[in-house]
């Protein structure tokens, strides 16, 4: 596998997409480019960016999403566009899909329609791996997980990123060949011999007693331990729902609920998007009825250490194969938490993996990946603020 | 019955202690969650205290680089132009606009627009205009519109996150000391983001900054437009003094001229009257009786005079055209003071005046022209002569001044008067007084004087007191030992 990455943020947006192409070219050399992933910041999601880039490339495959920013060995940017060009090795092979109109079709029928399309053709080889890019605005997130994995099945590795925007929550934008698509899911299958080592960490901690989800129904939690869900946020905060309707963004990416999920290690996250007239919480990914929850409390010092962690994971996984890149897909709320010190999961990454390696990243309204990622067999999960490393090899 | 009995009771006594435990272990554990919630409430308040922090500490870092930027510019439109994407950026807003107030047009003027399309800025600019006077009475209050915060009589909040598409935003009055005010807008689309006092103080300063510099640079280019005028009017007038200077010259080269020529026209005439008045007095041409001889001499003195007059006046015009010479060489200033004193000396014996020199030795030595410089003296002292009443005193000294010779002539003689003191070295001025009127001179003197003296690039003053006396000083070049040159 040889790959060749290429940035820019020059603010003529042709120009920069022109630029980044060459680069990348440069970089991949004489070998054929078989696979282009994409990831723009929101102002370059137009029309004229793509038809540029085919024009450049060709009819070569392409996916990617937008994002409010994009992670390279070279910084953290708030504008511009980043291509990977990937020329794969003689025993892999791949397949791109995309499935549109998710909200409509709901998101587990779209799920599972792109769980076919990424198959199509595969069925017979041996499978390795699935990026998958969906909106960040699909309320749905679990769903379209759970449609996939009925065709690629429960504990194929899967890691996805939700697109984000400017954290304006208005639109995202998927890339799949020329076309910029909204409310849509599109992304890659892997099969053959491809090396990965996969890390997913999010470094908030429990706090406070085990509670009981006695009513949900997807992602909306309407009572824990009998009573309406919100009063879990009123007691610990002692604000009345008003009061947290006012803050809710902010103090769910400080203190999220955590789902217990037996036989993982960590908990799973799930952000509050917003608080019903009857007391209802409404979170970024499903809660099952029944399940145990705890409040969780982060802080900048542990949701480094997350990244730390999360590198060593994917550097482990990958055991001694030489690595070709480093994916990044990194929660959007984890670049709210961090503030100013933002840059330093970057610096965490390149200490991990090298300050040379090619590096390619984005902010994400969601990540999708497994949770007991060591074993390979960990079921993928709709998560929040975790950071996902993929580290790929020869 | 018994052993039952007795099982049973242990196994009360086991159930009791297990609920005691239990209990115990439930309040330990609600206990424990009270501990939890006062740590996720305080540890709320320190992450709030931290945003704010950093977004201070970052704020202004970027405000003291956007204020370096901004006060460094003197031209009202750059001024705005240096606020840019990235500083907007970090200090966390990607929109923003400045209009400032023009008060001949009655309207607002866009001066800086970031973050927006064309279509927009229309529709922002035709807004702004329409509710002008709400923009223009936040200007007057100079308070700070907030997404937070709306001053009474503002627009509603929902108004502005309409027009501006935001979904926070600031709005600060921009108020310089003079001139047009105005306001700047920054906003955000970010939902994650709040208006903190903190943004509220940091996009004051800037406010305040942008007015400073606006001032600054009103008042700059009021400087650089009074000076451009001044610049102009030294220019003119330096063209029409240049001009007069021209003029004057022209005229002077001509008054000499006229003077040369007139003079020379004058003295061969002069010369065959005095000639003739001379032969008719010696009586060559037959006795003459006394009434004419009478006559015959005061011919022969008053062409004396004209003589005289004439040959000033070309001496003058001379020096002035530059065609005379100065010989320069090294002489004693003592021996020529003496000399000409000697001259002069039965007239002073005649009217008991004193006469006294000094010279120190330092001073002995001079660079000048031997016979231009007996004429300074001999008019000098001459004049002193005639205005010194009888017992009087004169006197001539030396000093180093400077490194220059400094001579004063001094006489104890009726002294000149303050407003005659400018003019007794211009041509044909005489002082209006007794003596004048009594004896005659040409007005020539006083102006040979300065004209042989500035050609040695010296100069010429007088101080003088009514009634005690009257002092001239000039300097000449002091030399060391012997020594001789050409002035040209």
């Amino acid at each position: 596998m040889n790959i060749g990455f290429g940035f820019s943020q020059a603010k003529d947006h042709i120009q920069a997409t022109n630029d980044a192409i060459c680069q990348a070219m440069i970089n991949l050399g004489r070998s054929h480019v078989h696979l282009a992933i994409v990831f723009t910041t929101i102002e370059f999601a137009h029309p004229l960016v793509f038809t540029t880039a085919h024009n450049l490339l060709g009819e070569i495959p392409m996916v990617g999403c937008s994002s409010l920013g994009i992670f390279t060995n070279k910084g953290i940017f708030k504008h511009g566009f980043a291509i990977l060009l990937i020329s794969l090795g003689e025993q892999m092979f791949f397949n791109i899909a995309a499935v549109k109109e998710v909200n409509k079709k709901t998101a587990l029928v779209a799920g599972r329609e792109m769980g076919e399309k990424l198959l199509y053709g595969c069925k017979e080889v041996r499978r390795s791996l699935s990026i998958i890019f969906s909106d960040g605005l699909i309320s749905e997130g679990t769903n379209l997980i759970r449609g996939l994995q009925e065709n690629l099945g429960r504990s194929f590795p899967l890691i996805g990123a939700s697109a984000s925007d400017n954290f304006v929550f208005q639109k995202t934008f998927q890339y799949y060949n020329k076309e910029m698509l909204s409310e849509s899911c599109c992304g890659v299958l892997f099969g053959g011999r491809l090396n990965f080592g996969l890390g997913i960490k999010h470094g908030w901690k429990p706090l406070g007693k085990i509670r009981s989800v006695t009513r949900s129904s997807g992602n909306v939690v309407h009572e824990i331990d009998g009573k309406p869900a919100v009063k879990l946020y009123e007691d610990y905060f002692a604000k009345d729902s008003l009061e947290l309707a006012k803050e809710l963004r902010r103090i769910s990416i400080f203190y999220p609920i955590g789902v217990y999920l037996p036989g993982e290690k960590e908990y799973l996250l799930r952000n509050i998007i917003s608080i019903k007239d009857d007391g209802s919480l409404i979170t970024q990914g499903d809660v099952p009825a029944e399940s145990k929850i705890r409040l969780m409390i982060g802080t900048k010092d542990s949701c480094l250490a997350a990244a730390v962690s999360s590198c060593a994971e994917a550097k482990k996984n990958l055991g001694l194969q030489k690595i070709k890149f480093v994916m990044v897909f990194d929660s959007a709320s984890r670049f709210t938490l961090l503030g100013r010190q933002h840059l330093r999961e970057l610096e965490v990454i390149k200490e991990a993996f090298g300050k040379d390696t090619p590096l390619i990243g984005i902010y994400t309204y969601g990540e999708q990946a497994p949770l007991k990622s060591i074993s390979y067999l960990g079921q993928s999960y709709f998560h929040n603020q975790s950071i996902n490393i993929l580290a790929v090899g020869e | 019955m018994g052993t039952l009995g007795i099982a049973l009771f242990y196994k009360m006594q086991q159930n009791k202690e297990l609920r005691n435990r239990m209990d115990s272990l439930n309040t330990s554990l609600e206990e424990m969650d009270e501990q939890a919630k006062l740590i996720m409430r305080t540890d709320m308040e320190l992450n709030k205290t931290q945003e704010e922090l950093d977004k201070k500490i970052s704020g202004l870092n970027t405000l003291q680089k956007l204020s370096r930027d901004v006060s460094t510019t003197f031209e009202e439109k750059q001024i705005f132009k240096k606020i840019n994407n990235e500083y907007l950026e970090e200090l966390g807003f990607e929109k923003s606009l400045a209009f400032l107030w023009n008060d001949l047009e009655k309207r607002f003027g866009l001066f800086l627009s970031l973050g927006y399309n064309e279509s927009e800025i229309v529709k922002i600019k035709n807004t702004v205009e329409a509710d002008k006077m709400s923009y223009l009475n936040l200007i007057h209050t100079g308070k700070t519109a907030s997404s937070v915060f709306i001053p009474e009589d503002f627009l509603p909040a929902d108004k502005i996150y309409g027009l501006f598409l935001v979904h926070a935003f600031i709005i600060c009055p921009i108020v310089p000391q003079e001139g047009n005010q105005g306001f700047i807008f920054v906003g955000t689309q970010n939902t994650e983001s709040r208006i903190t006092d903190g943004d509220r103080e940091l996009i004051t300063i800037l406010a305040n900054q942008i007015g400073q510099t606006l001032d600054n640079a009103r008042l700059f280019e009021k400087i650089w437009r009074s000076q451009q005028e001044l610049e102009i009017k030294v220019e003119e007038r330096t063209r029409q003094l240049s001009q007069a200077l021209e003029e004057v010259s022209k005229l002077s080269r001509r008054k000499s001229e006229f003077i040369s020529s007139v003079s020379h026209e004058l003295r061969t005439p002069l010369t065959s009257i005095k000639g003739y008045a001379a032969i008719l007095l010696a009586g060559k041409l037959g006795a003459v009786p006394d009434e004419i001889r009478e006559r015959l001499s005061k011919i022969n003195r008053h062409s004396d005079e004209l003589v005289h007059m004439v040959n000033d006046l070309l001496d003058i015009s001379r020096i002035e055209s530059g065609k005379v010479d100065m010989r320069l060489e090294s002489l004693e200033l003592s021996s020529l003071v003496d000399k000409v004193a000697d001259m002069l000396g039965e007239q002073m014996k005649t009217k008991n005046i004193v006469f006294s020199s000094n010279v120190p030795a330092e001073c002995q030595r001079i660079l000048a022209d031997r016979s231009q410089m007996e004429r300074v003296f001999t008019n000098l002292l001459g004049n002193a002569l005639k205005f010194t009443p009888e017992n009087g005193k004169i006197s001539v000294n030396a000093r180093l001044v400077n490194n220059l010779i400094q001579v004063d002539v001094s006489d104890t003689g009726f002294g000149i008067p303050e407003e005659d003191r400018e003019n007794i070295f211009e041509e044909f001025y005489r002082v209006d007084n007794m003596i004048n009127q009594e004896v005659k001179g040409t007005g020539l003197g006083l102006t040979l004087v300065r004209k042989i003296i500035e050609a040695h690039q010296g100069r010429i003053w007088v101080k003088s007191k009514l009634g005690e006396g009257s002092t001239f000083s000039f300097t000449l070049k002091k030399i060391e030992g012997n020594g001789s040159g050409n002035a040209g």
